[in-house]
């Protein structure tokens, strides 16, 4: 297994959220999926997860998400794996690189989370599972935002 | 046989001969031949990258999320391709739930002929980075494959974004755990697994379809095209109108003892008469 690259735990504010709810998800929004594929373990209130971390209740595992990644750019010509903003009634599909969301089911571990208090730490600990000449392990995981959505 | 709707097998109980014999001869033509294993795989990833993963924004600006009904048209078109080649030919699912790791079939270096099994892996061309080759594997250990409790989780959520989502993750997860060539989209494709993978996944929508309605998916998503393929969203809800169905088991008597051989025919011996007789009546 290749070395892994670990984002910094974020810490979300969770003071708005129901107390009663049927649902819980963690959602991350602008992730990257151009690079190497990986498997995301998504801790709550331990910044200190690694690769070894046992995925069990009592460490803060809530669940994973797994990253089918383009495995870097096979492309000569520059800006081919660039993302540019979307025009207005362009017909065409979207380009292939537009960062994904991934939403991750996590009642009970939202829930026991939340007993500790109102402020929450997300930590994700990538895990890579296919590199390319083109992608290796480095810096597989980078996101715009992480979000804790509770249902009734 | 040409005509008819086609059942696709798990692949234990699946004509992996016919399979393999067409995917051998999709695999020896060359590249720019429109029929061949590159062309079709070329698709998906490198180079033409046209697959759909991950919700994307269309051109009203919402962001639909067409990973399900862009493969199963995908899988559609390449099965009529391989049918091209051997009209016994059907994509064939690859049951990860059962935790045993990569079929037998497609593991295998060598097919019963002795050649190389065009099962166990399939041409690459060339890339930026690398010359042409045949894909590889990595996997990992069959335990880390999604398990029944995982797919019953997700074939109870009954909202099509909410299912599609969740769905596309274990999908995710069956790629990094074949890993090398399967672990990636530029490359994915050209790995046979590939297809028995996806037929698994399109199977899995199938089976929620059944439970949560055949239509079951937001207004808005009916009239979206699936390019380069020219079917929309709308065209390919229902797979018996596309020409298939998922076996849920198969169960076979052995095949019936041949019957003896009829003895050479000759003339058939006259038939014996009895002579008459006269008989006299007394008046």
């Amino acid at each position: 297994m290749a070395n892994n690259r670990y984002e910094a735990p974020v810490t979300i504010a969770a003071d708005q959220l129901d107390t009663e709810f049927s649902r819980a998800d963690i959602e991350f929004e602008g992730v990257d999926h151009s690079g190497a594929s990986y498997e995301g373990r998504v801790f709550l209130n331990n910044p200190r997860a690694d690769a070894t971390t046992p995925l069990t209740p009592e460490n803060g595992y809530a669940g994973t998400f797994h990253i089918f990644g383009h495995g870097g750019c096979f492309a000569d010509d520059e800006e081919h794996c660039t993302v540019r903003p979307r025009r207005r009634y362009d017909p065409r599909p979207a380009h292939q690189l537009t960062p994904a969301r991934k939403v991750v089911i996590a009642t009970e571990a939202v829930r026991q989370a939340l007993e500790t208090g109102p402020a929450v730490t997300v930590k994700v600990v990538p895990v890579v599972r296919a590199t390319t000449p083109k992608a290796g392990p480095e810096d597989v995981f980078s996101y715009e935002r992480v979000s804790i959505v509770t249902y009734r | 046989m040409a005509n008819q709707l086609v059942v696709r097998k798990n692949v234990d109980a699946a004509d992996v001969a016919s399979l393999r014999d067409a995917y051998a001869k999709m695999q020896a033509l060359s590249a720019n031949d429109n029929r061949s294993w590159i062309f079709w795989a070329g698709y998906h990833g490198f180079p033409q990258y046209r697959c759909w993963h991950h919700g994307r924004v269309g051109s009203d600006g919402f962001p639909y999320d067409l990973f399900l009904p862009w493969h199963r048209a995908y899988l559609q078109y390449f099965e009529h391709t391989a049918r091209d080649q051997n009209d016994g030919a059907r994509l064939a699912w690859w049951d990860w739930t059962r935790q045993t790791g990569i079929p037998a079939s497609y593991s295998a270096p060598r097919g019963p002929d002795g050649k190389p099994n065009p099962l166990a892996s399939g041409p690459m061309p060339a890339m930026p980075g690398s010359r042409a080759r045949r894909t590889r594997r990595s996997p990992d250990v069959p335990a880390n494959l999604p398990s029944p409790a995982d797919v019953t989780r997700v074939l109870g959520l009954s909202q099509f974004v909410d299912f599609s989502n969740q769905l596309q993750d274990l999908h995710d997860q069956v790629h990094g755990w074949v890993s090398g060539d399967m672990g990636v989209i530029a490359t994915s494709a050209f790995d046979p697994i590939f297809w028995a993978h996806h037929c698994m996944i399109d199977r899995l929508w199938y089976l929620w379809q059944l439970r949560w309605g055949v239509t079951n998916i937001p207004p808005n998503y009916l009239r979206q095209t699936l390019a380069p393929w020219a079917l929309t969203v709308q065209d390919v809800l229902d797979i018996n109108r596309l020409g298939y169905e998922y076996a849920g088991a198969v169960a076979s008597s052995p095949p019936p003892a041949p019957r003896p051989k009829a003895s050479p025919k000759s003339s058939p011996a006259p038939a014996a008469t009895t002579p008459k007789r006269r008989v006299k009546v007394k008046a």
